[in-house]
């Protein structure tokens, strides 16, 4: 299990520093690998990164969108 | 909070699916081999392993293909995941040796049509090498699929968002259906909040689905029949929002926009259940036939990805019932200030 | 559904195009121009694919050209004629008709002109008849699906740019499908292969006729 956690981590490093392609026909010996070494974990991380930003901006929406109306409905007590 | 068991039920569900879907290990497997080509005599191969633990027993490698053997005279683990195997091979081979096979720490890795063969005749048909037995012990891993590896995944994060889309959208049609039979805005508002959280499930799915492609085959874009369609339905349910954005009454609004919404349903999921059977894809089980069951998934990938399917489903469905409550008390303001 | 009305109807559609002919010009200006163009474009010489697609375009833009005149035109006094005196089911049953009837016979001639401006090299290894029967089927396709589409556009009061909106994404199965015929058609397939397409836009145009049918009255009603 430990190990895993650090292959995942390691990815992740690798993420940050580089997502770049793998497919380059004359890949110099590192890239290819940390291409064998990830086994493109990389784009998981990508994937589960933009799914949760997504889901992030529809809350910050919904929160806008609600604030709106607790405005109106402030302004309706008020007045 | 209304009913809150299943909300509790979608996050639970997701919860089980990061935990697990990220933390199973893919089973052990051979990525790749430093020659393609092997000539008769003395062959110096390297192999790498992804997930193997080549130096924790002594592995054996052997060429295999069509009852043809021949095992390697050593093979030596240089790391965890490299394995030197030298091979002598011999002329005349009937068939190429194309597959090769790794057996260590009592699993059988292969990695198939690794090789060719030049110099083949027709007479030996193998050196007489048996390969050892197989015990199999099931251990709970994913499988490490050629040009997949871990993105497999992504089945867990990508193919949902489809599947949670296309129930947003089925919503939305039900409550289209009810707008028009029942004359009643609050239909017609629970319609609209359904397609844009389907919307934004689209969205996740196409940007995920891109990022997938780009790193399994190589182009952020390609011209295939399911990203056809997923792009129309995209196309569609945004006209279907511009459509509303540009009819100020209420009540035509509701009652146009429910019209389009059947007549665009209906023919997308022509297009989505027919198009596919008559085009290849390079989506797996598709081409032919998109029966589920062809998807070859395995029983591992299945424990996970049925309750990711419902987990989004279910967080997809609160997303927007949240919607349709914020809109139904829009609507009260709305009323309210022209009373 | 009343069979001598529906013929009224066509016959009201028939007389209108014939009183505003400048519009049923325009349409046939649109198609010689647009052929034109393209063939300036391709330097006369277009291959399969590119030839195929071509044309697809063109018929796709004067489907919409021609379409969106089904009931944009109708001002508000006409509307009122129509809605007091017609069974909507019926109304939207003539109006796809003549809009198919058109859409055939605008579909031919473009097909005509195309033909003899871009040359029919493409097609000398494929089988034509597939090809008209793939025209035909696609350019009535086109009026089955476009006619609620425009319908619904002008009820909203927002003219041919909605109309666009609204459509390219309804009508892409029928076009792809089009598309994928005329191009196995070309390449010379057996009637095995391309009749799949071709039953294929058959069904879409019932399925999209039946859906017009079905919704319209909802449309129609001003409650």
């Amino acid at each position: 299990m430990m190990k895993h956690m650090h292959k995942l981590a390691a990815a992740a490093t690798g993420a940050l520093l580089s997502v770049r392609t793998f497919a380059s026909s004359a890949a110099p010996d590192w890239v290819e690998e940390t291409f064998y070494r990830s086994g493109k974990i990389n784009a998981v991380i990508a994937v589960v990164t933009v799914v949760l930003l997504g889901l992030a901006l529809w809350m910050f929406r919904s929160d806008r969108r609600l604030a709106r109306l607790e405005k109106r409905m402030n302004e309706r007590s008020k007045g | 909070m209304k009913s809150w068991w299943w909300k509790a039920v979608g996050v639970l569900l997701l919860l089980y699916v990061v935990i697990v879907g990220l933390h199973t290990p893919l089973a052990p497997a051979l990525v790749h081999v430093s020659e393609d080509k092997l000539s008769p005599g003395r062959a110096d191969v390297l192999v790498t392993g992804y997930n193997t633990r080549f130096t924790a027993d002594a592995p054996q490698a052997w060429l295999e293909n069509d009852d043809q053997f021949v095992c390697a005279t050593s093979a030596t683990a240089e790391r965890d995941d490299r394995l030197r195997v030298v091979f002598d091979v011999p002329a005349g081979m009937r068939r190429d040796l194309s597959h090769l096979v790794v057996r260590s720490n009592g699993r059988t890795l292969v990695f198939h049509d690794a090789f060719w063969n030049p110099a083949k005749g027709d007479g030996i048909a193998g050196t007489g090498c048996t390969p050892p037995e197989e015990d199999s012990a099931e251990v709970f891993e994913f499988p490490d699929r050629s040009v997949l590896y871990e993105t497999i995944r992504n089945l867990f994060f990508h193919v949902p968002m489809w599947f949670t889309m296309m129930w947003l959208m089925t919503v939305s049609l039900f409550h289209s259906l009810r707008t028009l039979r029942d004359n009643d805005l609050e239909q017609d508002r629970a319609a609209v909040s359904a397609v844009n959280t389907g919307l934004l499930f689209a969205f996740l799915g196409l940007t995920t689905g891109s990022i997938w492609a780009r790193n399994t085959w190589g182009t952020w874009w390609t011209s295939d029949p399911q990203l056809n369609g997923a792009a129309a339905v995209t196309l569609i349910y945004l006209a279907y929002l511009v459509l509303r954005g540009s009819v100020n009454e209420m009540d035509k609004r509701s009652r146009l926009a429910a019209i389009y919404n059947i007549f665009a349903y209906a023919l997308m999921i022509v297009f989505f259940m027919v198009l596919p059977r008559l085009t290849d894809s390079l989506h797996p089980g598709k081409g032919g036939n998109p029966a589920f069951s062809k998807y070859d998934l395995d029983h591992h990938l299945r424990t996970v990805f049925y309750p990711a399917v419902a987990g989004w489903v279910l967080v997809g469905t609160w997303l927007y019932t949240l919607r349709r409550r914020a809109r139904r008390i829009e609507a009260w303001l709305d009323d309210e200030a022209h009373a | 559904m009343r069979p001598a009305e529906i013929l009224h109807l066509l016959r009201l559609e028939l007389r209108l195009d014939l009183h505003q002919r400048h519009a049923v010009g325009g349409s046939l200006l649109y198609v010689v121009s647009a052929v034109f163009v393209a063939y300036q474009a391709m330097q006369g010489r277009a291959e399969g694919t590119a030839w195929n697609a071509l044309f697809w375009i063109i018929l796709l833009f004067a489907a919409f050209n021609t379409l969106a005149r089904s009931f944009q035109r109708e001002d508000a006094g006409q509307h009122l004629y129509l809605y007091t005196l017609a069974d909507p089911r019926n109304v939207i049953l003539a109006r796809v008709i003549y809009g198919a009837g058109t859409m055939l016979a605008l579909s031919l001639l473009s097909f005509a002109m195309y033909v003899l401006f871009l040359g029919h090299a493409p097609m000398d290894g494929g089988n034509a008849l597939q090809y008209l029967i793939a025209v035909m089927a696609g350019g009535t396709g086109f009026a089955a699906v476009l006619t609620l589409v425009s319908a619904i556009a002008s009820r909203a009061g927002n003219g041919v740019g909605l109309m666009a909106v609204l459509g390219f994404p309804i009508v892409l199965p029928l076009l792809l499908s089009a598309i994928k015929a005329g191009h196995l058609a070309l390449i010379g397939m057996p009637w095995s292969v391309t009749g799949k397409y071709l039953l294929w836009l058959g069904v879409i145009d019932v399925i999209a006729v039946a859906l017009a049918w079905v919704l319209f009255p909802y449309l129609w009603r001003d409650r």
